[in-house]
Parts: structure tokens; sequence; C-alpha cells
């Protein structure tokens, strides 16, 4: 077992944890996330995604105690239970999601996406966005309401800029 | 003047009531479920497809240094899944919940391991020998109709579940008039739903309550829970399915397996609450697989191009067993019912069979026999197009039926639709299309091809269907119970289970128009066996055609209620009150008003002001069967490919759909299903492909081998809408949720074989399958 602390949310926390344990489960296990979802837990799908220091990062592929001392948000951390952000609004109402399951980890992944481009000041084109979605897998939507949802959300981030 | 019962939320762009909690995290699915002092379970199971157990050894169990209970074949008896279509000639499988003597495919489960910690648990179930003698693998259709191949069942004559023939009309007499006889070949390859979410199942027994209470991650609770009695032999009353949210399910979770009966019996056994998650390797070895087909259709047409006649000889490789509840016999039946399709001809015969390879079992999967149906018969119908020298849209609307309704030639009448005119209309959207693809003849290098699939789709069938059938589904029905609060508002109890199809939204919007109420009013429950009405669950695109039907006759009872109420308050006849906005108004007199809630509250609280006679309470139950034949929705899908000639690679540049599903409850939902199921079938057509070798190893075990549709390689998906309502169900509404996957292996198909005017017989058109279909154009090599 190896002592670490875990920043989660803007809560730290020190526990002691087996080296094997992946990070997807010690979110959910140890801090009850349940925003956390496996779906391959191969690295393949995206589900499980979070941010580590702000960074999208797979936790099926990283073990807890790589991230001893580091920050961690997992989607419970971006809307609050109403779901408000501006990108979770916009998946509400381009119905960017269907079963739900995949939906998480596509808002991690998106949301630095969505901030970029917002900072560089201009609307990607959809075969850009649809690449920044490239390590998500959706089962349900066929995407395009995912796709719409990005627009939306740097388009009204764009609009109030100006 | 505003219309009595006028629908106000019906139709509406309603965005979804769940949306919050999916976005939010707060969503609550199998793997979210804990109970105190759970145990959890892991599988061993089989790396070999054909086997004789020997010896099953746990003896490495006792000295792990942490409390472990096993159970092997050895520990359950009889218990086992099973799936029996009622015919003479149906050979019997069983699959037992843990392998007892033999393992007939690479997954099945030999040895459940249970510990406090699931890691743990994994790591016990590693440490389980088994001793196997091999035996030989029946590995391919032919194979399995090898008589000289030894039986995967003792006593078995050969390898055939099940062979039947269904006819209508005389073929000898089309064979006899045709001036063109076609005969071809086609076959679709094997693949699955793949949900995001796998499958899991939760169990405990409250001896408080004596009640045995099952979590899984289901489309049927109700049925889950009839079997799981039948099977452990236990009172229903005291059985509780629930399915908490479920990250999606295609038809893949519509079916009992083996898994959730014998969680809850271990839970028996250990006295201890237990878990089993699926992980992804098991789901994509030993869930459910589906779509393995080969199809030989032979077609009669006239000299004016008229078909005559067609027919059918259908297999289905399904694999290793019969699948609860739909058989071994559901997909290749299925498919050799609706192969007739769209089109007018009397004479039809088509034989099926079902056999037994050593599989992953096939099941359900969004469109059951159809996708690979509609492939055969649509390219069927390029093939004769292309032969005859006719375009094939012309060719299609020469035979298209017009007349409704119209009983094809196996005796099922379809509803009214509109075939013709979505071929109509689809021409006109591809015409540049079509133009382009002309074009590009002549050029080296990229081709382009548009193709198309014309179809309908038995939805919603109802209780004779499956009585023919004779499987052990037995009936289709939805029941919905709606019971207003004192306050005004409802719940609605649905027999359906909302996996991602806005059921919380829809129904709350049907719901709302017969009460009078908005739709954030109405809380929708579904997936709990202890608070829903017994029905059939959420598959066959029954989910708005009869769950939305049956809230609909509730709903219109109860609004019948409040308007008696309401005319004895305001001292009006009920016939002129009028429900909506939250308020009962007097037709014509909107200042003529009483508060919904103040009704609802006199129907449950102040019943001293109810009408002389009238009872209190505000609540209706409703049960709808599906209509005997089903209702017929119908769609149009049109693709458009660019093909590189020198490299076969391919890129989907349009996809079209032009569908009717009758009355549209939710345009917003309706699109969001038919573009999901478009994507999925894209993957059916280009991509998705279980893979086995020659010894039945699965070749497709993880993500990097089962590849699915990304963002990037898809259109945008183009969907337009005609609505013809049927008068089958109560509010016009045919099934919806399935379609979207029938029609694109077809349309890309049909594109491939015109970009490159070639004949196409198989799928998936994959990055070799296109480069080898180029090999033409390049002069052979």
């Amino acid at each position: 077992m190896i002592e670490v602390t875990l920043e989660v949310n803007g809560t730290k926390r020190s526990l002691s944890v087996e080296p094997r344990r992946l990070l997807a489960d010690i979110l959910r296990q140890e801090f009850n996330l349940c925003g956390v979802h496996i779906g391959c837990a191969h690295g393949a799908c995206g589900c499980c995604t979070v941010h580590v220091e702000g960074v999208p990062r797979l936790s099926c592929l990283t073990f807890a105690v790589q991230c001893d001392g580091k920050a961690i948000s997992t989607v419970e951390s971006v809307g609050g239970v109403e779901a408000d952000h501006p990108l979770q609004q916009a998946f509400r109402s381009n119905h960017g999601l269907q079963c739900g399951y995949c939906t998480p980890g596509f808002i991690m992944t998106l949301i630095p996406f969505v901030d970029a481009m917002v900072a560089e000041g201009r609307m990607p084109g959809d075969p850009e966005i649809r690449e920044a979605m490239s390590g998500n897998i959706c089962r349900y939507t066929g995407y395009q309401g995912i796709v719409a949802a990005v627009r939306e959300a740097i388009g009204d981030r764009l609009g109030t800029q100006r | 003047m505003s219309r009595p019962d006028r629908p106000r939320h019906v139709g509406a762009r309603i965005q979804r009531f769940e949306d919050t909690r999916f976005l939010s995290g707060t969503a609550r699915y199998i793997d979210d479920i804990r109970r105190p002092g759970m145990l959890h379970l892991s599988f061993l199971r089989a790396d070999i497809a054909h086997a004789r157990i020997l010896d099953v050894d746990t003896s490495a169990l006792a000295d792990l240094g942490f409390p472990v209970q096993v159970f092997t074949g050895a520990d359950i008896g009889e218990l086992s899944i099973k799936a029996h279509q009622d015919f003479p000639e149906m050979q019997y499988s069983e699959q037992p919940l843990l392998a007892r003597d033999r393992v007939r495919f690479v997954g099945e489960a030999v040895a459940a391991v249970v510990a406090d910690d699931p890691y743990r648990a994994e790591d016990a179930a590693e440490l389980v020998l088994v001793d196997y003698d091999p035996l030989p693998t029946v590995a391919t259709m032919d194979q399995a109709r090898d008589p000289q191949m030894p039986g995967l069942f003792d006593g078995w004559r050969t390898n055939v579940f099940v062979e039947r023939t269904m006819r209508g009309g005389d073929i000898e007499r089309a064979r006899a008039e045709a001036a063109h006889v076609f005969t071809r070949t086609y076959s679709t390859q094997r693949q699955a739903g793949v949900p995001m979410e796998g499958r899991g199942v939760v169990a405990e027994y409250d001896p408080a309550d004596r009640t045995l209470t099952v979590w899984s991650s289901t489309q049927i609770p109700h049925l889950l829970r009839t079997y799981i009695a039948e099977e452990l032999n236990w009172p229903e009353s005291r059985l509780r399915v629930i399915a908490p949210d479920v990250g999606g399910g295609f038809g893949i979770k519509g079916q009992v397996l083996p898994e959730e009966v014998l969680i809850p019996w271990i839970a028996l056994k250990t006295g201890r609450p237990v878990k089993w998650i699926e992980d992804r390797r098991e789901h994509l070895t030993a869930s459910i697989h589906a779509r393995d087909h080969r199809h030989t259709l032979e077609a009669y047409v006239s000299s004016d191009g008229r078909l005559l006649g067609l027919k059918a000889d259908i297999s289905v490789d399904v694999g290793a067993y019969s699948t609860f509840p739909f058989t071994a016999a559901g997909d290749p039946g299925m498919a050799a019912k609706v192969m007739p399709g769209p089109y007018d001809f009397q004479h039809y015969e088509a034989t099926f069979r079902a056999l037994a390879t050593n599989k992953c079992p096939v099941g359900t999967y969004r469109g059951v026999g159809r996708p690979s149906a509609v492939f055969a018969q649509e390219r069927l119908m390029d093939d004769i197009a292309k032969e005859l020298g006719l375009d094939p849209i012309a060719f299609r609307l020469k035979n298209i039926v017009r007349n409704f309704p119209y009983t094809n030639a196996l005796g099922f009448t379809y509803d009214p639709g509109s075939y013709a005119e979505a071929l109509e209309k689809t021409r006109d959207l591809i015409a540049n299309d079509c133009a382009a693809a002309a074009a590009s003849r002549t050029a080296s290098g990229k081709r382009i091809g548009v193709g198309i699939a014309c179809f309908v789709e038995q939805s919603a069938h109802g209780t004779p269907d499956f009585t023919r059938r004779r499987v052990p589904i037995e009936t289709g029905y939805i029941a919905a119970r709606i019971e207003m609060t004192p306050d005004g508002q409802a719940i609605i109890d649905i027999g359906l289970q909302n996996h991602g199809q806005g059921h919380e939204t829809v129904l709350a919007q049907v719901a709302a128009d017969g009460l009078g109420v908005h739709p954030h009013d109405v809380r929708v429950r579904h997936g709990d066996t202890a608070t829903t009405p017994y029905s059939v669950g959420t598959w066959g695109s029954r989910g708005g055609a009869l769950g939305g039907g049956a809230v609909h006759l509730a709903a219109t009872q109860i609004g019948n209620k409040l308007k008696a109420i309401a005319g004895h308050l305001m001292q009006a006849d009920p016939a002129t009150v009028v429900l909506g906005n939250g308020h009962a108004h007097i037709d014509g007199q909107p200042s003529r008003s009483v508060a919904i809630a103040t009704l609802a509250r006199a129907a449950l609280r102040n019943v001293d002001q109810l009408p002389q006679g009238m009872g209190p309470g505000l609540e209706a139950q409703v049960s709808l069967d599906g209509p005997a034949d089903g209702t017929y929705s119908n769609a149009v899908h049109a693709a458009v490919v660019e093909i590189d000639t020198r490299t076969g690679k391919m890129e989907l540049k349009r996809f079209v759909v032009v569908e009717d599903c009758g009355t549209i409850l939710n345009p917003l939902i309706v699109d969001g299903q038919v573009r999901g199921g478009v994507v999925q079938g894209i993957g059916s057509a280009m991509l998705e492909h279980f893979i086995y070798d020659e010894e039945c190893q699965p070749l497709t075990v993880t993500f990097a081998d089962y590849l699915m549709p990304l963002a990037p390689e898809i259109p945008d998906i183009e969907v337009h809408h005609i609505e013809t309502p049927t008068p089958l169900t109560p509010l016009g509404a045919k099934g919806l949720g399935e379609g979207g996957a029938i029609g694109p292996a077809a349309a890309i198909a049909n594109a491939v074989a015109d970009a490159l005017q070639v004949s196409v017989t198989s799928t998936p058109l994959n990055a070799n399958a296109v480069w080898r279909l180029c090999s033409a154009l390049r002069g052979g090599d």
C-alpha cells in the first residue's frame, strides 16, 4: 500500500492505495464519484475521461498512485447537480446525449477544446470539432448533436465576448 | 375557438427532462449500486471453444490469505437458460448457468468466485484450473450442416437448431411465368450492439420481508423477474427486479442471460449481496452477437420489370445456444418474415435455418434480422435493375406497394404508409449526386456512387405475431398506470425501461395533453417491478407507439374525471370543459376556469366536493397490446460515397433519410433516434466485425479490434419526415427506434456497387473489402 494525497474536485485527501488500483476505481470507490464511467478499461472509448491538472486524461489507464499531489476534477465539479455549465446546457438543447453513459467523458474531453477555441477567438469547422472528440465513442447519438452542442457553446461565448 | 382535447405538447420539440442527471454525473447505473457487506463476483471463462471438462480444480483458492467462495457447474444442478420454440423439429439447447460437463464457446462461464473486493475476486478466479479434453469445433455454416460433424448437444442429429419453410401464393407459378430469373447470394457479418455500458447484476436477499431484489442492466425487468422466479422456484411476489439507469441496450440487454439468474442464486447461497460487473472482453466474447447471415435469393421477374415472386434460403450462424426469449430462430425467422418488404408480389417462399456453431450465442440487436434481410433484398433490387438496364428508383417505383391496407404474400397486412412518396422525395434529394456519380465513371482515380435502401419495418407487433412464432416471449403489451397527486401533478408508472429513448420526456408530453397540465408536472417512473405494471419492456420499437398509446388512454380516463369534477364545481356540462395550461375552463369562456390542482385536491382530499356518487381517487391503468400484424414504418435511406480506386479509401460523403414513423411525438427525439440508428448501421456496413479463427477463437476482443464509428468518419445525417398516422395505435405513432439501423448496410453497399460498377455481395465494406472490389478498375492486381 502506498500513501498518496489527491486533490479531488478542490478537496485534498490522503489515503493509502494498492499501486495497481486504477484512478477510475479510486475516484468511484473512495470518492464516491459515480460520474466517472468505465466503458472499456483499455483506453479506447474515453468514457472515463477526467482532468488531471486541468488536462483530459483516461482514468482507466492511470494508476491512482501516479496522481500523488495532483489536482483531479471530474464531471461532478463542472456545473453542479443542475449541470448548468454552458457546454452541458448546449448538450441539452442540441440532444447531444441519449443514454448518458459516455456523456461525462465527452464533457471532460471537450471543455478544454471549447476553452481553447474561445481563447483563440475562432469558431472551428465541423471536421475540427469531430477530430477533437475522436477519442470518445458514443454508441447512441451518432455524434451530430454533440458537434452542434460544441458549436453552440463556442458561439455563445464568442458572441458575449464581442 | 379552441377545440377540446387538442394536443398541445405532443409533437413539440421539447428538451429532455432526464438529461440533467446524465450531464451532472448524478445518474445511477448498475456499477453505482452498492449494498452493505456486498461480495464481488468474477468469472473464470472458457478459453477453448469446444471441450469436455474433465476436472475443475479450485484447491489453489484455499491459500490466498483472504476469504473467497467458488461455485462451479457441479454446484448449480439443472439451473440453465432454456429458450425453446414450440416446434416439433426444434432441437433444444440448454445453457447451464455455469458449464457442467462441456464448454461450447470461448467465454462460457466455468467458475464463479466471490470475494470482498473486485480485484481480489479477479485474482482468485485466475487460479481456478480447468482440465479440458478438446472436441472438434464447428466453425462455419457449412460445418454446422455437415452430418459428419459431432453434435454440440447429446442426441442432436446435425447442428441445426431448426429449419422451417414459410410459403405464400404459388412460387412455381411465379417461376413459370417469369421472363427473367435472378439468383444471388448475399451475406452480412457477425456484429453486435456493444453498448458503452456493459452488462451487470447485483442481487440481495432481505430476510426481514423475505424479498430477493435483483438489479440488472436490462431492458426487460418484468420478463427477467418471471424467468428468475421460475428457474429458482422463488415466489414472484417476493422478487423485485430493478433496472437502474442503463447505458445503452440496443437489444443486447433485451434477453435473459445466465449471469442474471446465477448472481441471485449465489446471493441466496451466500446470504450476502453479490455484484458482478461485466468487463469489456467478457462483453465482446460472451454476451450477445447478431447478424451472421447468408441469404440466397431467387427473384422471378416479368418481361416488363415486375417482380412476380421471390424464393429465399436463409441461414444464420446463431452460435452455441438458443437465447431467451426470442430463441435461436429469432434472427433467421425474422429475416424470412420481412423479406417481401415494401414490394407488391404475391408468391413467396422462404426456408430459414438456425445453425449451431462454437461461437457466442446470437440474439436481438436493433433491427433483428431486418438489416440483413434489407441488405439482401435491396442489393438484389439493384442487381436486377442493372441487368435489366433500369434506373434503380424507377424499378422500385414500378414494384412498390401503393394501395393500403396491403396484405403481402405471407398474409401480413401493412397499414397506410408513404412508400412511393418516400422514394420520389429521395430521388429529388439525391438528383445532383446521381449526376456527379455518372460523371465520375469516366474519371480515373476517384469514383462517386449513390445507393438507396427502401424498406418497411414491422414494429410494435402484438400477441398474435408471437403466438404464430411460438416463441417464449408470448406477448408484446405495454402497461401504464397514472396517478395524480393532490397538488395537481402526475406520476406515470410505465412498463417500459428508458435507456436513451427519452421516455421520461415523451410520455410526460402525452400525459400532459390528457390531463391539462404541463409536462414538467408529470414524473415518469420505469424499470422497477415494484412500482410499474407488468409489461414486456423496451424492445421491438414499441415505446412510443404502445407506451405512448397506453399513457394517452390512461390520461384520457383521468382527464374525463377531471372534466366531470370541473363541470360539477362550475355548474356546467362536463362535455363543455377543456383542459389545458394547468386549468379546466368552459370552452369559449376562458375566464370560467378552475385549477387542475383544485380538481385533484377535490378528488383526493376534499372529496365532499365531488359530484354525487363519484368515488375518490385519480388514477387509471391501461394495458395496450400491439396490432396483430404490427404497424409498418417505412423509410428510404440514401448514401453517397467517394472511392479512391487506387487505394480503396472510401469516404461517406452524404447520408439522407426520408422516414415515416406516423405521428411524431417529439421531433428532437425522433431525429436523435434516427441519426443514432443510422450511425450504428454505418458501423455495420463499413467497420464492425466479430472475427473467429478456424478453432473458433475470437480475434476481436478489444475496441482496438472491434471498430465502431468515431465522430470524424461520420457525416451529418440528413433526416426528412413524412407523417402518415396509423389507425392502429391511439396516437397514430408507429415504431421508430430501430429503423435507422436497418437501411445503411444496403444503401452503402448499393453506393459502392454504383461507384465501381460491380456487384457487392457481403459486408463489412471496410478498407480491405473496398480495395479488393476496386481491383477490376485497377486492371486486376
